[in-house]
């Protein structure tokens, strides 16, 4: 039973492995199975930036391709200005505004202008979901949120409906030409935002990348962060962010990670909604710059 | 599917989605959409049409395959590789005529991309027969991550559409026409409100555009009689596109809808006055601009019973629309600078260039996609 034949409507979704061990990685995955099989809806979904090629070529166009799913398999979301609050390129020559077309997938183009790190961010306006409890509360569990269970418990709201808004922040990472230490990935300034604080293209082998989750601009500290590789994504590493917002993760396979962390605060006052949630996630993936280092 | 066509879908996608809903209850709209038609009877059809590879990937994983760890623009999948995996597809999605599954022929055909970097699109049909006496049906779809709409056409019936979230099942739905008709001021208004909203906020081509005739001079006269050629023009193309007697694919007008732009901006800087060929020139653009509006609206479904009702007030709301742009202009500066000696130097010629820039950028981006 692979991870994703748990998101059917007669499958709920697993929980989050937080756990280092192989074996209990088995465990888990077993459980999942046995979970799976049970009934419940699934609650809520990863969304990520998946571009036509990581590694453009000088001058390539790339199609910026918006997914929302889980486990790295995804559907496209067109570009929607209703939703789009922010989707720029930033590279050598400075932030650019991605263009695409209103209704499209991809959701945008970018032209490899320069050799070097092109750093991708689309930031949506909120979207408002509404969950049964036992669902939200499911997902609250999945993402590591447990401050909020536990708020909704000393409330008494743990039964309750929940209303929520959520937020994207999404960001990926290209590589146009080789690769260089030099080149890093920065904060784009998004509400929630992981910067990965080495290249991830330059990483030596046996070299863990060290990631920074911002709230606000400022270190969010005990986040859950879940790094997974689109080959095995059921094999995830789930790290609490540090005081000063830091984990840190073993990249080790090929082909495309995503990075990913969710916040929740309760919503403002005179919002239509309970709970106001970010998702941030980035993503990069390794092969073709690998081959592209051994090619030059 | 064309390209164009599913870019189309998408924009209709989003208009009807926006016409439906607040900013406050925003969602994260798919491409896929369904399409549930009672039109024969006794019989049912649903078309699903999705993102190919996102689909064939799904169906492969779930089926155990492993998965592909490079990361590329995915191959198109053959019709034979997703008819091969109809035993899995069909684990996830559900119609029951009565409350009881319907055990449907399904067939598969994928459309080749356009493009290197468009999607191709599946178009899956269940078909079936109709029990005898059943009358209404739920469905459900767990093939998406995404919401989607899900359209109901049945004979000689309003089109309704309502928007699930993948895996979420249907409100039961009635299988032959529902008791009232489409209220007549409720369609009105609300395809007033769509035609409305497609020039402002979402239509910032056609805003610009409209802008670039504004311009010319600050005469009221000039504006009227070319925004006058431009509504009937386009309203006559409007109504022969959704009439189907006329086609022209949009790849092809949307390039020529931002030249139109580009070429009444760089106009402005060159005359001053009205001349009868700029208002022939200005009824030749609105023959595309209102094949561009016909797309849009087409997606929408346009209810059979208030087929003229809808698609009158859609143009009255793009007409609306228009006017709302040409009157905040001249309040803003057309009512006060236009006769003044600076207006052409200073307002015109600064604001036409703007428009030009932008529309030729908007020329090449669309050539180019």
């Amino acid at each position: 039973m692979n991870r994703f034949a748990s998101l059917s409507p007669e499958m709920p979704k697993h929980s989050s492995p937080r756990l280092s061990s192989p074996l209990l990685h088995r465990l888990l995955a077993l459980a999942v199975a046995a979970i799976a099989m049970s009934g419940a809806t699934l609650a809520a979904h990863d969304m990520w930036i998946e571009p036509t090629t990581f590694a453009p070529g000088s001058g390539e166009i790339v199609g910026l391709r918006l997914r929302v799913g889980q486990d790295l398999l995804g559907d496209p979301i067109p570009r929607d200005p209703a939703l789009l609050r922010e989707f720029i390129v930033d590279d050598s020559e400075g932030r650019k505004p991605v263009v695409g077309r209103d209704g499209r997938d991809p959701a945008g183009y970018v032209r490899a202008a320069t050799s070097g790190l092109l750093i991708v961010g689309y930031h949506s306006h909120p979207s408002s979901v509404e969950l049964p409890a036992e669902k939200f509360n499911q997902y609250l569990k999945e993402e590591g949120l447990d401050a909020v269970a536990a708020l909704r418990a000393a409330r008494g709201q743990s039964g309750a409906v929940a209303k929520e808004m959520f937020t994207r922040c999404a960001k990926s990472l290209l590589l146009s030409g080789p690769a260089g230490a030099s080149q890093r990935d920065h904060a784009l300034g998004f509400t929630l935002e992981l910067v990965a604080e080495r290249n991830p293209y330059a990483l030596a082998a046996g070299q863990d990348l060290p990631v920074r989750l911002t709230y606000e601009g400022r270190p969010l500290t005990g986040a859950l962060i879940v790094a997974m590789n689109q080959s095995n994504p059921s094999e995830r590493q789930a790290v609490r962010s540090d005081k000063d917002g830091r984990a840190k993760f073993r990249i080790s396979g090929s082909g495309m990670w995503l990075i990913k962390a969710v916040h929740m605060i309760e919503a403002p006052p005179g919002s239509k909604a309970d709970w106001a949630s970010y998702w941030a996630s980035l993503t990069f993936a390794l092969d073709a710059p690998a081959r592209q280092r051994q090619a030059s | 599917m064309t390209a164009g066509r599913r870019a189309l879908v998408g924009l209709a996608v989003i208009a009807c989605a926006i016409g439906a809903r607040g900013s406050a209850d925003a969602h994260e709209i798919g491409t896929t959409r369904v399409a549930v038609s009672f039109a024969q009877p006794g019989r049912y059809d649903v078309e699903i049409v999705t993102d190919a590879a996102a689909l064939a990937e799904k169906l492969e994983t779930v089926a155990g395959r492993p998965r592909a760890s490079m990361v590329t623009t995915p191959a198109t999948p053959s019709d034979a590789q997703l008819a091969a995996l109809d035993a899995v597809f069909r684990t996830r999605l559900r119609f029951e005529l009565d409350g009881t599954p319907a055990h449907p022929a399904i067939t598969y055909a994928i459309a080749a991309p356009a493009d290197a970097l468009s999607p191709p699109v599946a178009t899956v049909h269940l078909r079936g027969e109709v029990p005898p006496g059943a009358r209404q049906f739920t469905w459900t779809y767990a093939w998406t991550f995404a919401s989607y709409a899900l359209t109901v056409r049945s004979a000689g019936t309003a089109v309704s559409t309502q928007w699930l979230e993948g895996g979420q099942t249907s409100a039961p739905l009635p299988l032959s026409a529902p008791a009232a008709p489409p209220d007549r001021i409720r369609t009105a208004w609300r395809y007033l409100a769509l035609g409305f909203t497609h020039i402002v906020p979402y239509g910032f081509d056609h805003v610009l555009f409209v802008l670039g005739l504004f311009l010319l001079s600050g005469r009221l006269r000039t504006v009227l009689w070319q925004v006058s050629a431009f509504t009937i023009a386009h309203s006559i193309t409007l109504g022969l596109s959704i009439y189907g007697l006329i086609a022209v694919p949009p790849s092809i007008v949307e390039p020529l809808i931002a030249v139109s732009i580009a070429y009444v901006a760089i106009e402005n800087l060159f005359l001053r006055e009205l001349r009868p060929w700029r208002v022939a020139l200005v009824f030749a653009f609105g023959l595309l601009h209102g094949m561009g509006f016909a797309g849009a609206l087409k997606e929408l479904g346009l209810p059979p019973s208030e087929f003229l009702t809808a698609l009158v007030t859609f143009n009255v709301g793009v007409e609306a629309g228009q006017l709302t742009v040409i009157a905040a202009a001249f309040l803003l500066v057309g009512w006060y600078c236009s006769q003044r000696d600076w207006y052409r130097r200073r307002v015109v010629v600064p604001a036409s260039v703007l428009i030009a820039c932008t529309a030729a950028y908007w020329t090449v981006a669309r050539l180019a996609l």
